[in-house]
């Protein structure tokens, strides 16, 4: 059995690949580059959730006020858009979509949260994954877009500005929605799912039963995507 | 901004917005644009009156001061030539200021609480100190009014000299005004005045003269006789302003449905956690990270 460090250690700039009893799905740079695009997310979200309702107020406190959220939340817009660019090209090549993952659309996702569906066929990434890596990359977009009329609204017309907001607001919603998923699933739902962004390993145990496509290509070297 | 002026509505305020303990008389100033000469005296008014800085003037052919109202000019008669099929040749001027609209646009919009309020007299004000300068208010306002302050980083307007009402004097600009265009008072007597006035054009030939006090924010604070009353786009007024359906849909529609939604979906993965648990990933527990 290898030592944790070991694997701590490939987990640096390799990546599926297979360490004792660990694989190495994320590579530092990939962990990195995720952390720092969900730091922005939140410091967005903290400094512009008092801007969008009074109900969340207390939170400008952190930012140093709200006249200080109005400043930041921009920046750190473009920030996190600027990281999510970068992961989307990162992650691009994984994420093609194949004929299987179309089911993972419907009702599969409902039966797999349900324990109750397991698809042997599931590569590095299931199609949920690939749904949600797609969603928040075009939600990425929707948000700059709109939140860049809304950062300067002398410089566009009402019309625009007012498109601006329907558009910054059901973009954030739904990335919301998503995220809270996101962090739902990666967090509490799949346990030991989480090390594979901070240490950069999973087990061979999570890799079979999750994305057992996967698995088979980097435990046993056959690669079954076209 | 006011000190001890009841609050009628403070923007991004949940609760305890009125403070209202006495009851204040509507205000509103009246602005007959027939007996108006465009002599501009209250536009000088409203400057000193404010101290506003001085804004440089260019000369482009019109009578019109700047082409449009600037965070330090709150006042602007607007000066136009025109040529109708039916009434010949017009030369309208009106003067632009803040409207103070019964359910002000900019209010509805802003996200600073109590950066912008209704007093209980219905002057709609800003406070500086509280406004954080996004310029949603800019959205918000269906007669183009609030302009964005490059140097404080703050919204400015027309405050209907609060600063004055509130110790018993009419507005700078009213004060100044040599023919009597200008008169400030109560809503009603404003608005009672301004229906005589027309009853008066309408029988001098002025058949089209309305009172423009638009419903669709409630009535506004400056009620003005139009001599061509069917026409408010000649005097640069829209024809049925309402607080924007954007601002509406963000504050009324997409605002609650989104919080249900992003609570909801907390919830019911809380409730996921709770009935399904984990999934076991078949290893034992040793080692057990997350």
């Amino acid at each position: 059995m290898a030592t944790p460090d070991l694997a701590f250690e490939r987990a640096r700039c390799a990546e599926d690949t297979v360490v004792g009893d660990l694989i190495v799905r994320h590579r530092l740079s990939t962990r990195v580059l995720h952390w720092a695009v969900a730091l922005a997310f939140f410091v967005s979200l903290v400094s512009g959730a008092p801007i969008w309702s009074p109900v969340f107020g207390w939170m400008a406190g952190l930012m140093g006020g709200l006249a200080a959220c109005r400043v930041i939340h921009p920046w750190a817009g473009v920030l996190f858009f600027v990281g999510s660019v970068l992961m989307f090209f990162r992650w691009r090549a994984d994420m093609g979509i194949e004929p299987g993952d179309r089911e993972w659309f419907g009702l599969k996702t409902v039966r797999y949260m349900d324990h109750r569906e397991l698809d042997v066929a599931v590569g590095k990434y299931n199609g949920g994954q690939k749904l949600f890596f797609y969603a928040a990359a075009l939600g990425a977009l929707g948000l700059l877009v709109s939140g860049v009329v809304l950062w300067l609204p002398t410089r566009y017309p009402q019309l625009l500005r007012m498109a601006g907001i329907v558009l910054h607001d059901v973009t954030f919603i739904l990335f919301a929605i998503a995220i809270v998923f996101h962090v739902y699933l990666a967090a509490f739902a799949e346990p030991r799912t989480l090390r594979a962004m901070t240490k950069g390993t999973v087990t061979k145990g999570w890799a079979r039963l999750h994305h057992p496509g996967w698995y088979r290509e980097v435990v046993e070297g056959r690669r079954e995507r076209g | 901004m006011a000190q001890g002026l009841e609050i009628r509505r403070s923007s991004a305020s949940l609760w305890g917005e009125k403070t209202g303990l006495r009851k204040l008389p509507v205000v509103a100033k009246y602005i007959d644009t027939t007996t108006c000469i465009g002599c501009k005296a209250c536009e000088v008014a409203c400057q000193e009156w404010n101290d506003l800085k001085v804004v440089p003037t260019r000369q482009t052919g019109t009578y019109q001061t700047l082409p449009s109202l600037t965070a330090d000019f709150w006042n602007l008669i607007k000066f136009d030539e025109r040529e109708t099929r039916e009434r010949g040749f017009l030369w309208l001027m009106r003067k632009d200021q803040c409207m103070h609209c019964e359910e002000p646009g900019c209010l509805a919009a802003c996200p600073a609480p109590g950066a912008i309020v209704q007093y209980e007299n219905g002057i709609v004000d800003v406070d500086p100190a509280r406004c954080i300068g996004c310029g949603y208010c800019l959205s918000g306002c269906p007669f183009d009014i609030p302009r964005f302050d490059q140097g404080t980083a703050k919204m400015a307007k027309c405050t209907l000299c609060v600063d004055r009402v509130q110790v018993g004097l009419g507005p700078a600009c009213v004060k100044a005004c040599p023919t009597g265009c200008l008169q400030f008072g109560t809503k009603d007597d404003m608005v009672a005045m301004g229906q005589a006035r027309v009853e008066q054009l309408e029988a001098n030939g002025l058949a089209q003269a309305t009172l423009y006090d638009p419903p669709g924010v409630g009535g506004t604070g400056v009620v003005t006789v139009l001599g061509h009353g069917d026409h408010p786009e000649w005097y640069g007024l829209p024809r049925d302003p309402r607080v924007p359906l954007g601002v509406k849909l963000w504050k009324q529609v997409l605002r609650p449905l989104g919080m249900l939604a992003i609570f909801g979906s907390v919830i019911a993965a809380f409730g996921h956690f709770m009935t399904r648990g984990p999934m076991a990933t078949g290893e034992d527990a040793e080692g057990g990270d997350a």
